[in-house]
């Protein structure tokens, strides 16, 4: 694979927009400049001859996901990233001397690959060459089927988890006394109601 | 191959930042980072090798990513609806 000017740029950015991500004081900003390395892999994965996956991945990650993390990050007004007192205030550089480690062994390990020759053509990674192999059942069909209900349960949970009072209710949390609120009084057009159907 | 050398120091910087953050969401946002270095990975041995399979398995990490913002996120809203903070520091009435 030749290393050319766009391979370079390209490896700039992301690796720009990755420290970018973990350094930023601004967690707004923090989650735009995912976006942006987001976009940038998309990118990659074009170049790569992976175009529904790179589809994909503007779609769900940088489109759906980052969202999520900004409205979330909008609704607690948590958008600073010094909260509280840091604990290990002088230690932050053993960190980065563990990411040093984790990434030269990571490179140690990729450039061992050794590619086989004559690699067959992916076909552009396009929809058509993807379907066959994701609805065929011998491969992939059951693990997609998995994958749905899995999205299903995770929904259900993201529901069940933003509404605690109700779950935290039925064990009689001390710090959530139960609350059974007490049916309205019928008024005095739903008597008149009753009364004619009575009637 | 510059590709594979790419996602290890995305991963490797995704560490990084899961280490030093101080607040839950932006150690989410690191995990996610690492997520994506290992599904570049996946995309450049699928160049590499030849196989579409790799493709396959990348569409389902972003699947199950989703999943797990939801999740996640969800925990996030709800940790901080009882306890006014999402510094992991402040959550430690687990420690013994």
């Amino acid at each position: 694979m030749s290393v050319g000017f766009w391979e370079i740029l390209a490896l700039l950015l992301l690796v720009g927009t990755g420290l970018a991500v973990v350094r930023l004081q601004n967690a707004v900003h923090a989650a735009l400049a995912l976006i942006a390395n987001f976009l940038v892999v998309a990118g990659v994965y074009v170049a790569l001859e992976a175009r529904f996956v790179a589809m994909i991945q503007i779609i769900v990650y940088a489109g759906a996901i980052v969202v999520l993390f900004l409205f979330v990050i909008m609704l607690l007004s948590a958008a600073s990233a010094n909260v509280g007192q840091d604990l290990l205030p002088r230690l932050s550089w053993v960190a980065g001397f563990g990411a040093l480690g984790l990434a030269s062994v990571l490179i140690f390990a990729v450039t061992r690959f050794q590619p086989p020759a004559n690699a067959p053509a992916l076909g552009g990674g396009l929809p058509q060459a993807l379907g066959p192999l994701l609805y065929d059942p011998d491969k992939w069909l059951y693990a997609l089927l998995a994958v749905g209900f899995l999205l299903l349960v995770a929904t259900v949970a993201a529901v069940v988890l933003i509404e605690p009072e109700r779950i935290v209710s039925a064990t009689s949390h001390p710090a959530h006394p139960r609350q059974d609120p007490k049916p309205n009084p019928p008024t005095a057009e739903q008597k008149d109601e009753r009364a004619v159907v009575k009637r | 191959m510059i590709w594979l050398i790419a996602s290890a120091l995305l991963f490797s910087i995704g560490a990084y930042g899961a280490l030093t953050r101080r607040t839950a969401i932006l150690m989410f946002l690191s995990i996610e980072l690492m997520l994506n270095a290992a599904a570049l990975s996946l995309i450049s041995f699928s160049k590499l090798s030849g196989s579409l399979d790799a493709q396959v398995v990348v569409l389902f990490i972003i699947a199950i990513a989703a999943a797990e913002v939801a999740v996640g996120l969800g925990l996030i809203v709800a940790i901080f609806r009882r306890r006014e903070t999402t510094g992991v520091d402040e959550l430690r009435q687990l420690r013994g």
